[in-house]
């Protein structure tokens, strides 16, 4: 079962949550605060981090940023429905998705299974390695190099990169991308895909302003290519 | 089951077709009696620029006429007594020049008038000579028409050269009467009996009072053409200030409550700029009063609702718990348990809408639109809600392209899907089509129909109202009571109106109208 | 209200448009006095002539020049005034009064109120010492009327005064005798509206000679 860290500053909020995930099997440990949750992280080694953004002292987005400075772990944000500022800016920092509190233990549950989750090899008949231009996917390990050198994906980001190289000059519309690789529903924000979209092309593009692999067809959606 | 009626046509007779069955708040009222505005236009023609320059002009006229005439009279008698003093005083002249026999004698006597005549000053006159039963003249005629009765009788009565003026036939003649007396001695002097008159005429003079008239007149008139300009500048001048008065008034009514008047000078105008300025920072502080108030409440529901979802979702994320572990406690306290369970989830819901409506009151709803194909979006709303399994029936063309906000859209079209299962009846349809605005935009057109017994007309104005019961008998519906109008503010964010009615052949049907377009983020 | 407003400025334009149009055109006048007479030349030489008055067609006295040559001249009556001897005699112009107008005269319309008497004598002139001239006439004054007796007085003054400012009295055949001056002067000392010279007539003496 997964290990869960969960940085929240309301007890009550806390406790529940906690309290939900573990009777749902996880192995959950808790921090009220950002400096805490930190400390927690080295010795604890969760598989996700559940990352309220409200934070009294350390924020919610600091606490991402330094995380991903030298890991890609899983990162969930809590936040309210309203707090579009604070969501926005979360996602640019990092996080893989989002849950709008308050959440029943069942929506929690599905969002965190939705990230865990591993892209299945589609296709075990082709290799597992392809060549597109300059970067290099490999399925099977789940890496990615660009001219030789291993990029730092996060988990979204190297869902979104597999999903849409499967396919590469597929048109994927971005309620597409929501359902499939997020597993939201068709009517989610698509704000979230859009801020992969962006951190992945600032790791995989020679320029993000005129992106080569993940290219935008307004109106339409995201493509692979062509290179 | 009769077939479904075809898509958006009306019913074709029978009972007032769907769309105007009522007009929902959002009908907007049009602006009314264009009459009204063509009529204040039209007063402006008569309005005060006309009148303080007619007012200007006519005491320009006025003083302009008064002074003409006055001048003109005053040189009118001028120029007659000149006249009239020099014919006098030269016929005196001339009588005085000439011999006469005493007594007079008829022979001759009328070259010696003609002589006179001649020398007649200003102008020719003709010569009159009475003396005894003597009548003589220099004319044709020995006696003259013209001369009155008074005249003569005021010469005999005294030795005084007298004149009057006679208007006979329209034309002014100058008499003169001259009696002639002749000195007897050193002092003595007698009246010879013999009266002199000349009769002239005084065309000359009316031509010049004429050129008088003319002259006054066309003095006085480019006098008035020169005083329209000023009269024009004062017009101006006073009309400034009302006009920047209706300016200000016009930003103040459009809401720039900030708008002052420039107060120039201390006349009645700059005290209505003061008073306008006075009121206005009333108003404004008013206003500013009564928004700081009505911010207040809406932060104070913004804030509740806040403080509730916090401990909400403690208790939301533990009433799986709960409802697992019910059926280990004895029959009431699950049942209490159960109870607080479903309870905290519809609280959870309500203050969830709660805030959505707070922030559209407080104008910090987002458009985040994006672009996809209607029916897709209409059938992944039913999908989601498990509403497949044959209680809604839809009717959704494929290829319908709508830039819009999906999240927005899907809670549209769920609110009024839930609505219409929970209060109308089976089967609910939900139709799609293109339509075209009053204004030529093209649009999405939602129509989310039921076969219940429709919405009481009493009930129709108010239905999109907040918490509002349409059956009086239930008094608590599943939904929160929010979710017609939070779907009012969804459609409005996207610039659309929604309508409720009644359909001819029963059931109430709520009509979306978006524009196919929404450009972005419309705040 | 615009019909209001309509009638008020006619009611202010009126009294213009009112005073413009009275002031067109030329009005006649009353009769209306200028200066004096005027003075011209009729002789009268005062050597010569003599003023008769007779009477215009309206009643009233006017006086025509007659002239007495030198030769016809009368040089043994003479005036002891102090004055300059005149060649004209009174007596000849009250005798060539009562023979009445010449044709010229009547031709002018002029009539006499005396009776035509032609005899020469019997008519004396002379000055009084309290300065009136004193007239004898050989006709009966009691017939005569009152302009008749002016006739006489202005003759008589003027043929002894040339301004005529003397007072006469003119005595009758029958003893009636008349006074008064002529007071047709016009710089006369009493220019009075009755100038009219009214001799006060009365029978002063009983018929006969005058002492």
């Amino acid at each position: 079962m997964p290990r869960v860290l969960l940085i929240e500053d309301d007890p009550a909020v806390r406790e529940g949550v906690e309290l939900g995930l573990r009777r749902r099997g996880h192995d959950v440990r808790s921090a009220a605060t950002g400096e805490a949750g930190l400390e927690a992280l080295s010795e604890f080694r969760p598989d996700l981090l559940l990352l309220d953004l409200m934070l009294p002292g350390m924020n919610g987005v600091q606490v991402c940023r330094r995380v991903r400075e030298n890991s890609q772990l899983p990162i969930i944000m809590l936040t309210a429905r309203g707090d579009d500022f604070d969501m926005i800016v979360g996602l640019e920092a990092g996080a893989d998705d989002y849950i709008v509190k308050p959440a029943r233990p069942e929506v929690l549950e599905a969002r965190i299974r939705a990230v865990l989750r591993r892209i299945e090899p589609t296709d075990t008949e082709r290799p597992a390695t392809r060549v597109h231009g300059d970067l290099t996917i490999d399925r099977a390990a789940l890496t990615v190099t660009k001219a030789g050198r291993r990029l730092a994906l996060a988990p979204s980001e190297l869902k979104l990169l597999l999903h849409l190289s499967a396919a590469p000059e597929q048109v994927f519309s971005r309620q597409q991308l929501l359902e499939h690789v997020w597993e939201h529903s068709y009517h989610a924000d698509a704000r979230l895909v859009d801020a992969c979209v962006r951190r992945l092309r600032n790791k995989i593009e020679d320029d993000s302003g005129t992106p080569r692999y993940v290219q935008t067809l307004r109106g339409f959606g995201y493509r692979f290519g062509p290179l | 089951m009769s077939p479904a009626p075809t898509a958006g046509v009306p019913a074709p007779d029978g009972g007032s077709p769907v769309h105007d069955g009522a007009e929902h708040p959002e009908g907007g009222g049009g602006r009314r009696d264009p009459g009204g505005r063509r009529r204040a236009r039209w007063s402006w023609a008569f309005g005060l620029r006309t009148r303080l320059t007619l007012a200007f002009l006519l005491v320009a006229a006025v003083s302009a006429g008064t002074t003409a005439a006055l001048t003109y009279r005053e040189a009118r008698s001028a120029l007659l007594q000149t006249a009239q003093d020099t014919a006098v005083s030269s016929f005196r002249d001339e009588v005085r020049q000439t011999g006469f026999p005493m007594p007079l004698q008829a022979e001759g006597i009328e070259g010696v008038l003609r002589d006179i005549a001649r020398k007649g000053r200003p102008h020719p006159w003709v010569a009159f000579a009475e003396y005894g039963s003597i009548r003589a003249s220099s004319g044709t005629s020995p006696v003259s028409g013209v001369i009155t009765p008074q005249l003569r009788r005021a010469a005999r009565a005294n030795p005084h050269g007298s004149f009057q003026r006679v208007v006979k036939d329209g034309v002014p003649y100058l008499t003169i009467a001259m009696p002639t007396v002749f000195p007897t001695g050193p002092e003595g002097v007698l009246p010879t009996g013999l009266v002199l008159y000349a009769v002239m005429r005084m065309t000359d003079e009316q031509i010049n009072v004429e050129a008088l008239l003319t002259a006054a007149r066309d003095g006085a008139l480019p006098g008035l053409v020169v005083a329209l300009l000023p009269g024009l500048l004062a017009a101006r001048s006073v009309l400034r200030p009302v006009r920047e008065l209706r300016r200000a008034a016009r930003s103040m009514g459009s809401g720039r409550l900030d708008t002052r008047i420039q107060v120039r000078g201390g006349d009645e105008l700059a005290d209505l700029a003061r008073t306008f300025n006075e009121s206005a920072e009333q108003l404004e502080h008013s206003v500013r009063e009564l928004r700081q108030a009505e911010a207040r409440a809406r932060r104070f529901a913004s804030d509740v609702s806040h403080e509730l979802r916090t401990p909400l979702a403690g208790m939301l994320a533990v009433t799986e718990v709960l409802d697992e572990d019910a059926g280990r406690l004895d029959p009431d306290t699950a049942r209490a348990v159960r109870l607080i369970s479903s309870e905290t989830g519809k609280l959870a819901g309500l203050v969830e809408d709660l805030m959505e409506i707070s922030r559209f009151d407080a104008r910090a709803a987002e458009l985040n639109t994006d672009e996809l194909d209607a029916a897709e979006a209409v059938r992944k709303t039913l999908e989601n809600r498990h509403w497949t399994d044959g209680r809604v029936r839809t009717e959704l063309p494929e290829g319908i392209r709508v830039r819009l906000d999906p999240r927005r859209f899907d809670v549209v079209v769920a609110n009024l899907v839930g609505n219409a299962l929970r209060h109308g009846g089976t089967p609910v349809t939900v139709r799609l089509r293109r339509g075209t605005g009053s204004d030529g935009v093209p649009l999405l057109v939602t129509e989310v129909a039921d076969n219940g017994p429709g919405i009481r007309p009493e009930a129709l104005p108010h239905i999109f109202d907040r918490f509002y019961k349409a059956d009086a008998a239930r008094t608590r519906s599943e939904g929160s009571g929010l979710g017609l109008a939070i779907t009012l503010e969804n459609v409005r964010l996207h610039r659309g109106t929604v309508r409720a009615g009644n359909r001819p052949e029963g059931g109430a049907v709520f009509t979306v109208e978006i524009p196919l377009h929404t450009e972005g983020d419309g705040r | 209200m615009r019909h209001g407003h309509v009638r008020r400025w006619a009611l202010a334009a009126a009294p213009v448009g009112a005073l413009l149009l009275a002031g067109c055109g030329i009005q006649g006048t009353g009769v209306v006095e200028a200066g004096g007479p005027a003075s011209v030349r009729v002789g009268p030489d005062p050597d010569f002539d003599a003023l008769l008055f007779f009477r215009l067609p309206d009643g009233e006295l006017t006086p025509v020049v007659r002239s007495f040559p030198p030769a016809n001249a009368f040089p043994d009556e003479y005036e002891q005034t102090g004055g300059p001897v005149l060649p004209r005699s009174p007596e000849r112009a009250v005798l060539a009064l009562l023979a009445g107008p010449a044709k010229e005269d009547e031709a002018a319309g002029l009539s006499t109120s005396l009776p035509r008497t032609t005899t020469a004598g019997g008519v004396r002139v002379r000055s009084a010492a309290d300065g009136r001239v004193l007239v004898n006439l050989p006709l009966a004054l009691g017939a005569l009327d009152a302009t008749a007796v002016r006739q006489l007085i202005c003759t008589a003054a003027y043929s002894k005064d040339r301004d005529g400012r003397v007072t006469v009295l003119v005595k009758g055949r029958d003893g009636v005798t008349a006074t008064g001056i002529c007071g047709l002067d016009l710089n006369g000392e009493d220019p009075g509206p009755t100038p009219t010279a009214v001799a006060t007539r009365g029978r002063t003496a009983p018929p006969g000679p005058t002492p």
